[in-house]
C-alpha cells in the first residue's frame, strides 16, 4: 500500500516535470502561433502585437507557466489559440476515437501475438519459426507510414474499405445497425495498419521471453519428465515468461494514446493524431501541452499497472533491495 | 376517427395554405437578386473537403483558410467580387453611387431580406458591423484592411435601408474593400460586443440557433475533427432565372482530411463531390481516373500564386549577424541577382516541378490576373553566357576549379532556406541549386519547418536566401501595398525601413502612393504596369513560377464555374445543384 | 537449412551490402545528385541482349529513351541507336578512401542513359541515390542504436541492480524522457544550428540527439532483467560469498541482459533508420541534395509516388536483407553468449 502511494506520488511528480519541460521546449522552438499572420499583407503588426497580448504570449515563460498551473488546478486546462475552445472539450472529444482505435488493435495485437509467439518458441529453428519470424521482420523493415500508405491505395484499387475518416458524411441519418457499419467500414483499414505495425514488435517480444522461459533448468527437467507439451507450454513456460509479458502490457496500456498518431493523420481518423500535428506546427501551446499530458498520464499509469502487476506476480522483488 | 384525420387534413391543408400565401406576400416586398446561371433542381447534398479543421464560425476572428471557407458560406457581404470576372458587382447593396471626389460612397441595401433565423437586415447592422471591424480594441483583421495606408472610414445610417461611407482619402479599388468584409447580425452579437466577449462567440460548439447570416448556408452540426454540415438558409436573397430561391442544394458537408494527397484520394474515391486545390501531380494521377470513376478535372490557368527567390537585404544584420552581413554586399549588388535570375531555367522548373502546369515569372502579376498583367515584361529564356558576363562585370571572377570568387578571392557560396512542409518550393529550391552551381556558386539548401522559417525570414533575419512564395486574395495592386512599400509589413526583403533604401524603391513607394488615388484605371495600370517592370528589372524578388489553379467536380454537378480567384470553387455555391443522372 | 548456414548467409549478405556502400562511388555510375532534367521519374533502363534485327548479342545493351511530348514521365526507347553497357569507364568525380577518381564499375556513352533502379522527379538515378544513401542511413542507423543502448544499459542495470531510490529515481526519469514532446527539442536544436553546417553533419548532430533521447525504453526493458537475475541462486550465493557490486553486475549480472541487448539492438537499427523517414517529413532528415534511405523513402509519402513509380521502392526493399540479416545475427549472438558453445 505504501509502495503504491509512493508509485502514485512520484507519477504525480512526473507530470509537473514534464509539464515544466514541455513549456520550456515549446519555448525554444522558434515561431509561435500568430507568425504566420505576418506573412499576411492584410494584418498590421499592431493586430498581431494585441492578439499576443490578450492571449499571454508577451508574457516571461514563468509566468506564463505559473498562470498555467494555477487554472489547471481549477480543472481549466486553458484555451486554444487556434480554436477559442477550452483544451479539456477540444482534446477529449478526439482522445475517445484514438481510444477506440488503439484498444482494439491492441487486443487483437495480443490475441494473435501470444499465441504465435508460444508456437515459434516452441518449434524455434524448424520451418513455422522461420516463417514467421521472416515475417515479422519483413513487416518491421515497413515503416508505419509507408504501411498505411499501401493499405490506402490497397482500399483505393479495391473500393472495398473506406479512404479515410470515421463516418461517412450521410452519419448523421443512419440507423443503428447501419451507423455500427458504417464505422466498421472505416474502422478496418487505420486498424489493420495499427496491428501490422505493432504485431512483430509484440511477437518478438513474447517469442524472446518463451525461448528463455523455455530453457530454464526447471522446465528442461519438467521436459524430461514427459510432462505433455501443451502442459509444460502453459501450465510451467508461460508465467515463467510472465515478467516480460507484463512489462509488454504496461508498454501496451502506456502508448494507448501515442501508438496511433501516424497512421491517424494518414487515415484522416479523427483522433489526438491529427490535432496534434497541426497544434504541434502552429504552435497552439496549451493544446500541445493538454495532449502532452494526458499521454503522460497514460505512460505513468502503463508503467504503475505493470509495476504493481510484477511486484504481486514475482514475490522476489518484494524484498525490496539486498 | 377516419373522418377525424380527414378533418385535420383539410384544416391543415387551410392553415398551410394560407401561411403560404402570407409568406408570398412577403417575399413579393422582398428585393431578391436574381441570378444567371442554368436553373437547377432543389436538393442532394455536397460533400467538400478540408485540409484542415475550421476553428471557428466567427467572422471577426475568422483567420484561418478552413474557417474562411465555411463562414464565408454562412455570410454575405455588401458589394462582392465576382470571382468569375473578377469584377465588382451588387450584393447585399443593390446599387451605390460614389461621389465625384471619391470620398463618399451610398449603398443602397436590399429590402425585405432577412437572416438565415429569420431576423430582418437593414442599415443597423451595416453600422453595427463596421462600427464593430473599426473599432480599435477588437482588432479585427478587417480593421487593418480598411484604414491601410491613413485611411479613415466612417459610416452613417442615411435611412433604414441607405448607409453612407466617408473616406478621408480616395481609394481607387474602394468597391472591392467591401468584399468579404461580412454583415454581422446586430441582434445577436450586440450584447456579446458591449460585455467584450465577441472574441469568444460563435465557436463551433454554439448552438446552432445562435448563429446566423445572410449567406446560402447556416450551421446544421459539428463533429469534432471529422466534420461540419451547413443546411439551406430559407432566407437567402438570390433567386434563379424562374424565381426559385436558392440554394438548391439541402446540405454541404465540410469533410477534415489531413493532408492534401488525402484530399485527392477522398475524392478520387467519390467521397467527396469537389476538389478545390489539386497540385500538378495528384491532377496527373486523377486525370487516369476520370472516365470509369464519373469526375471531370479542369486546369484553370495560372493563378495568383508568384513563388519567388528572396535575398536578405535586410539592415540590421550588420554587427549582428557578420557572416550574413560579409554575403549582402553580393546580395545588394544587382548584377549579382539578374544574373541569378539569368542563370535558373524557368522552364525546367515548371516542367518537373509543376508537370507542365504553370508558367514561367518574371515579375510578380501571373498571367492569370488579366486586368494587371503588364505584358511587356521580357521574358528572356536561361543563359548562363548572359549570367557569367553579368557577374564579370561586376567583378566576380573565377577560380582554377570554376568556383566564383568575389573581388576579396572569397568564394561565393550562400544557402536557401524554404519551408520543409512545401514539397514544390523545396523542389524549386533545389533545381536552383543546381542551376547556380553551373556558375560555380555552391549552394546548400536548407529545410526548415515552417515556423522555423517564417521567424527567420520576418523576425531575426538570420538567412541568406529563401524559396518562398505569395498568393493574392484578389487581383487588384491594393492589397499588395505592404509588399511593395518600403515601409510595408511584408516588405519582405528588407523589413523595417525608415525611408526607401534604394532610388528604385522609392521610386516604386511613389508609384503606389499614386495608383491607390488613382481612380481611372488605364492612368492606374500604366502606374502598376512600372512597378512591375521595376521588380523585374531591380529583382529585390526574383520570380520563378506561378502553378496552376487545378479543380475537380463530379459529372453531374450543374452550375460548376470554378475560377482562379479564391476560394476557386465554391464562390457559387448558392447555384450549384446535381443534374439527374 | 541449418541455423549455422543462416548465419552465415546473414554475414555474407551483410558485408555485401557495407562494402558495395563503401564502394558506392565505385559502384554507382552516377553522381547521386546530378539532375538529368530530362528524365524526371524515368523507369529502369532495360537491358537488351537482342537488337532490332533480332540478332543475338553477347553482351547487354540499351537505348536511348525520348520522352513523350504530351505526357509527363512517359517514355519510348529509341531503338534507332543502341549503346553497349561499358565497364570500367571514365565519369563523375568521386572520392574513394581519399583518392580522387573518375573510374566508374559501369557506364553508358553519352548522350545515353542508364538506370538501373529508374530516376527519381529530378531525373537522378536511383541506383547511384541508393548506393550513395545508404552510407548515411547505416552508419546513422548504427550511431543512434550505439547511443541510446549505451546509455539504456547503464541507466537500466544500476536502476535494477541497486534498487530502491535509485530505482525510482531513475524509472521516473525514464517516464519522463518517454513522454517529452521531442519534437519541439528537434525544431529547437535545428533552428540553433549554423545555416551553413552542411546537410550530412546536421543530420548526424540530429542523430546523436534522438539516440541520446531514446535511451530510455531499452533502459526499461534491461532493468527487468537485471531485477529478476539479481534474484538468481548463484548471484546470490556469489554475493554470500562477499562477491563486490561490480564483479557481480559485470560476471554474472550483465551476461543475462544480453539478450535483451541483442533483440533491441536488432530492433533499434532498423527503428532508426527508419526514423529519417519522419525526421524528413518535418523537415529534419538529410537535407537535399544528399540521399539517404530515409529521405528516398520520405518521398514515397507521396501518394502519386507511390502509385504511379513502383522502382521508387527500391529503398524499402533493401531494407528487407538488411534487417534481416541483423536479426539472423543478433539472434545468433544472443545464443552463443547465453548458452556459450
Amino acid at each position: 500500500m505504501a509502495y503504491l502511494l509512493r508509485r502514485l506520488l512520484h507519477g504525480a511528480l512526473v507530470l509537473v516535470g514534464v509539464s515544466v519541460l514541455s513549456f520550456l521546449f515549446v519555448q525554444l522552438a522558434p515561431g509561435e502561433f500568430f507568425s504566420d499572420m505576418r506573412l499576411n499583407p492584410q494584418v498590421s503588426p499592431e493586430t498581431i502585437r494585441h492578439l499576443r497580448a490578450q492571449y499571454g504570449l508577451d508574457r516571461a515563460l514563468p509566468i506564463r507557466y505559473v498562470r498555467w498551473a494555477r487554472s489547471v488546478a481549477k480543472g481549466d486546462w486553458g484555451y486554444s489559440f487556434a480554436y477559442g475552445l477550452p483544451v479539456s472539450k477540444l482534446i477529449w472529444s478526439r482522445a475517445r476515437n484514438t481510444l477506440l482505435l488503439t484498444i482494439t488493435s491492441a487486443l487483437l495485437a495480443w490475441l494473435i501475438s501470444i499465441p504465435l509467439g508460444i508456437y515459434a518458441a516452441e518449434r524455434r529453428d524448424r520451418w513455422g519459426d522461420r516463417v514467421t519470424v521472416a515475417g515479422s521482420s519483413a513487416l518491421l523493415t515497413v515503416p508505419d507510414l509507408l504501411l498505411a500508405l499501401a493499405l490506402l491505395i490497397l482500399a483505393i484499387r479495391t473500393n472495398a474499405f473506406a479512404a479515410g475518416g470515421m463516418t461517412s458524411p450521410d452519419f448523421a441519418e443512419l440507423g443503428t445497425v447501419a451507423k455500427i457499419k458504417d464505422v466498421a467500414a472505416h474502422f478496418t483499414l487505420p486498424l489493420a495498419a495499427l496491428v501490422l505495425g505493432t504485431l512483430p514488435i509484440f511477437f518478438r517480444h513474447v517469442r524472446a521471453g518463451m525461448i528463455e522461459a523455455l530453457a530454464l533448468p526447471s522446465i528442461q527437467s519438467a521436459r524430461a519428465h514427459g510432462i505433455p507439451r501443451s502442459r509444460i507450454l502453459f501450465r510451467y513456460a508461460l508465467p515463467a515468461a510472465a515478467n516480460s509479458l507484463i512489462s509488454l502490457f504496461g508498454f501496451s496500456i502506456a502508448t494507448l494514446l501515442s501508438a496511433s498518431l501516424l497512421v491517424e493523420v494518414v487515415m484522416s481518423w479523427p483522433g489526438l493524431g491529427p490535432m496534434l500535428l497541426e497544434a504541434i506546427l502552429a504552435r497552439d501551446l496549451y493544446v500541445v501541452i493538454g495532449a502532452v499530458m494526458l499521454s503522460t498520464f497514460f505512460l505513468v499509469a502503463g508503467n504503475l499497472v505493470a509495476d504493481v502487476l510484477l511486484y504481486l506476480s514475482d514475490p522476489r522483488i518484494r524484498r525490496g533491495p539486498a | 376517427m377516419r373522418r377525424d384525420i380527414r378533418l385535420i387534413l383539410v384544416f391543415l391543408a387551410l392553415v398551410t395554405g394560407a401561411l403560404w400565401a402570407q409568406t408570398k406576400a412577403a417575399a413579393a416586398k422582398e428585393e431578391l437578386q436574381r441570378t444567371t446561371g442554368e436553373v437547377g433542381q432543389y436538393g442532394g447534398r455536397l460533400v467538400i473537403s478540408q485540409r484542415a479543421e475550421a476553428k471557428t464560425l466567427n467572422p471577426v476572428t475568422a483567420i484561418d483558410r478552413p474557417s474562411r471557407e465555411v463562414m464565408y458560406r454562412t455570410q454575405a457581404d455588401l458589394i462582392h467580387i465576382n470571382r468569375v470576372t473578377q469584377r465588382t458587382e451588387p450584393a447585399l447593396a443593390k446599387s451605390w453611387t460614389a461621389s465625384n471626389d471619391g470620398l463618399e460612397y451610398a449603398l443602397r441595401l436590399r429590402r425585405g431580406i432577412r437572416f438565415s433565423d429569420g431576423q430582418p437586415f437593414n442599415a443597423d447592422d451595416v453600422v453595427f458591423s463596421f462600427q464593430v471591424y473599426l473599432d480599435q480594441n477588437v482588432h479585427s483583421p478587417q480593421r487593418d484592411l480598411l484604414i491601410a495606408r491613413d485611411q479613415k472610414i466612417t459610416v452613417q445610417k442615411a435611412d433604414p435601408y441607405t448607409v453612407v461611407f466617408k473616406l478621408a482619402r480616395p481609394d481607387a479599388a474602394a468597391e472591392r474593400l467591401f468584399d468579404s468584409v461580412v454583415v454581422l447580425p446586430k441582434h445577436l452579437l450586440e450584447k456579446a460586443y458591449h460585455d467584450g466577449t465577441l472574441g469568444q462567440a460563435w465557436s463551433l460548439t454554439t448552438p446552432p440557433g445562435q448563429i446566423a447570416g445572410l449567406g446560402p448556408f447556416r450551421l446544421k452540426n459539428y463533429v469534432p475533427g471529422e466534420q461540419i454540415t451547413l443546411e439551406r438558409n430559407p432566407y437567402y436573397w438570390k433567386v434563379d432565372a424562374k424565381d426559385n430561391r436558392l440554394p438548391y442544394l439541402n446540405e454541404i458537408t465540410f469533410l477534415v482530411v489531413a493532408s492534401e494527397d488525402a484530399e485527392a484520394i477522398r475524392f478520387q474515391t467519390g467521397d467527396t463531390d469537389v476538389i478545390s486545390r489539386l497540385n500538378s501531380e495528384n491532377y496527373a494521377l486523377l486525370a487516369k481516373d476520370q472516365q470509369s470513376r464519373g469526375y471531370t478535372l479542369e486546369d484553370l490557368g495560372p493563378g495568383l500564386e508568384y513563388n519567388f527567390i528572396l535575398f536578405n537585404l535586410n539592415d540590421d544584420t550588420r554587427g549582428r549577424l557578420p557572416d550574413i552581413a560579409r554575403k549582402q554586399a553580393w546580395f545588394r549588388e544587382v548584377k549579382f541577382r539578374q544574373a541569378v535570375s539569368a542563370a535558373i531555367d524557368r522552364s525546367d522548373i515548371v516542367r518537373l516541378v509543376y508537370q507542365g502546369r504553370g508558367e514561367p515569372l518574371w515579375a510578380q502579376v501571373t498571367a492569370g490576373n488579366k486586368l494587371w498583367l503588364n505584358t511587356k515584361i521580357p521574358k528572356p529564356a536561361r543563359s548562363l553566357n548572359r549570367a557569367r558576363e553579368l557577374l564579370k562585370s561586376a567583378g566576380f571572377t573565377w577560380n582554377k576549379d570554376g568556383k566564383l570568387g568575389d573581388h576579396n578571392g572569397q568564394l561565393v557560396e550562400f544557402s536557401i532556406v524554404s519551408s520543409s512542409s512545401n514539397s514544390q518550393r523545396m523542389q524549386i529550391a533545389n533545381m536552383v541549386q543546381q542551376d547556380l552551381a553551373r556558375l560555380g556558386i555552391e549552394v546548400s539548401v536548407v529545410p526548415l519547418e515552417f515556423r522555423s522559417f517564417l521567424e527567420r525570414v520576418t523576425q531575426t533575419h538570420e538567412y541568406e536566401a529563401a524559396v518562398m512564395g505569395l498568393v493574392n486574395g484578389d487581383v487588384d495592386p491594393n492589397p499588395e501595398m505592404n509588399v511593395w512599400m518600403s515601409s510595408g509589413a511584408t516588405h519582405l526583403w528588407n523589413l523595417g525601413e525608415k525611408k526607401p533604401a534604394t532610388p528604385w524603391e522609392e521610386e516604386i513607394d511613389k508609384l503606389m502612393e499614386q495608383q491607390i488615388v488613382t481612380l481611372n484605371y488605364p492612368a492606374r495600370k500604366k502606374l502598376y504596369d512600372r512597378v512591375q517592370e521595376i521588380v523585374a528589372d531591380e529583382l529585390p524578388i526574383i520570380c520563378v513560377a506561378s502553378p496552376d489553379i487545378l479543380v475537380g467536380s463530379k459529372k453531374n454537378l450543374g452550375n460548376f464555374r470554378p475560377a482562379i480567384l479564391d476560394p476557386y470553387t465554391l464562390h457559387n455555391v448558392e447555384e450549384l445543384f446535381w443534374k439527374p443522372k | 537449412m541449418s541455423r549455422k548456414r543462416m548465419v552465415r548467409i546473414a554475414v555474407v549478405l551483410l558485408s555485401l551490402l557495407y562494402g558495395a556502400i563503401l564502394g558506392a562511388g565505385f559502384l554507382a555510375p552516377y553522381d547521386p545528385a546530378e539532375q538529368d532534367r530530362a528524365h524526371p521519374f524515368a523507369p529502369p533502363t532495360r537491358l537488351h541482349f537482342v537488337d532490332a534485327e533480332g540478332s543475338l548479342h553477347g553482351w547487354p545493351f540499351i537505348y536511348g529513351l525520348i520522352p513523350s511530348p504530351d505526357n509527363f514521365a512517359e517514355y519510348q526507347e529509341d531503338r534507332s541507336r543502341a549503346f553497349p553497357v561499358r565497364l570500367f569507364v571514365s565519369g563523375d568525380h568521386y572520392s574513394l578512401l581519399g583518392f580522387s577518381c573518375r573510374r566508374h564499375w559501369f557506364g553508358i556513352d553519352e548522350p545515353g542513359h542508364i538506370f538501373l533502379l529508374g530516376t527519381d522527379g529530378y531525373g537522378r538515378d536511383q541506383f547511384s541515390r541508393l548506393l550513395w544513401g545508404g552510407r548515411i542511413s547505416l552508419l546513422a542507423g548504427l550511431i543512434a542504436a550505439a547511443l541510446s543502448l549505451s546509455l539504456g544499459m547503464a541507466v537500466g542495470s544500476v536502476s535494477g541492480y541497486f534498487g530502491g531510490f535509485v530505482d525510482d529515481t531513475l524509472m521516473r526519469l525514464v517516464e519522463l524522457f518517454l513522454a517529452m514532446p521531442w519534437l519541439y527539442l528537434l525544431f529547437a536544436v535545428r533552428a540553433f544550428l549554423p545555416l551553413h553546417i552542411s546537410p550530412t553533419v546536421a543530420f548526424f548532430l540530429l542523430v546523436v540527439v534522438i539516440g541520446t533521447v531514446g535511451w530510455a525504453r531499452p533502459a526499461r526493458l534491461i532493468r527487468g532483467v537485471v531485477l529478476s537475475a539479481r534474484e538468481r541462486k548463484y548471484v546470490l550465493a556469489a554475493r554470500g560469498f562477499g562477491a563486490s557490486d561490480f564483479y557481480l553486475l559485470r560476471r554474472h549480472i550483465l551476461p543475462q541482459t544480453m539478450g535483451v541487448f541483442l533483440t533491441q539492438a536488432a530492433l533499434l537499427i532498423p527503428q532508426y533508420i527508419l526514423a529519417e523517414v519522419t525526421l524528413s517529413f518535418l523537415g529534419l532528415g538529410v537535407g537535399e541534395p544528399v540521399p539517404s534511405w530515409g529521405n528516398m523513402l520520405g518521398s514515397l509519402q507521396q501518394y502519386h509516388i507511390l502509385a504511379s513509380y513502383w522502382w521508387m521502392l527500391a529503398p524499402a526493399l533493401v531494407l528487407v536483407p538488411v534487417f534481416w540479416g541483423y536479426q539472423v545475427l543478433a539472434d545468433f549472438l544472443h545464443e552463443r553468449l547465453e548458452f556459450g558453445h
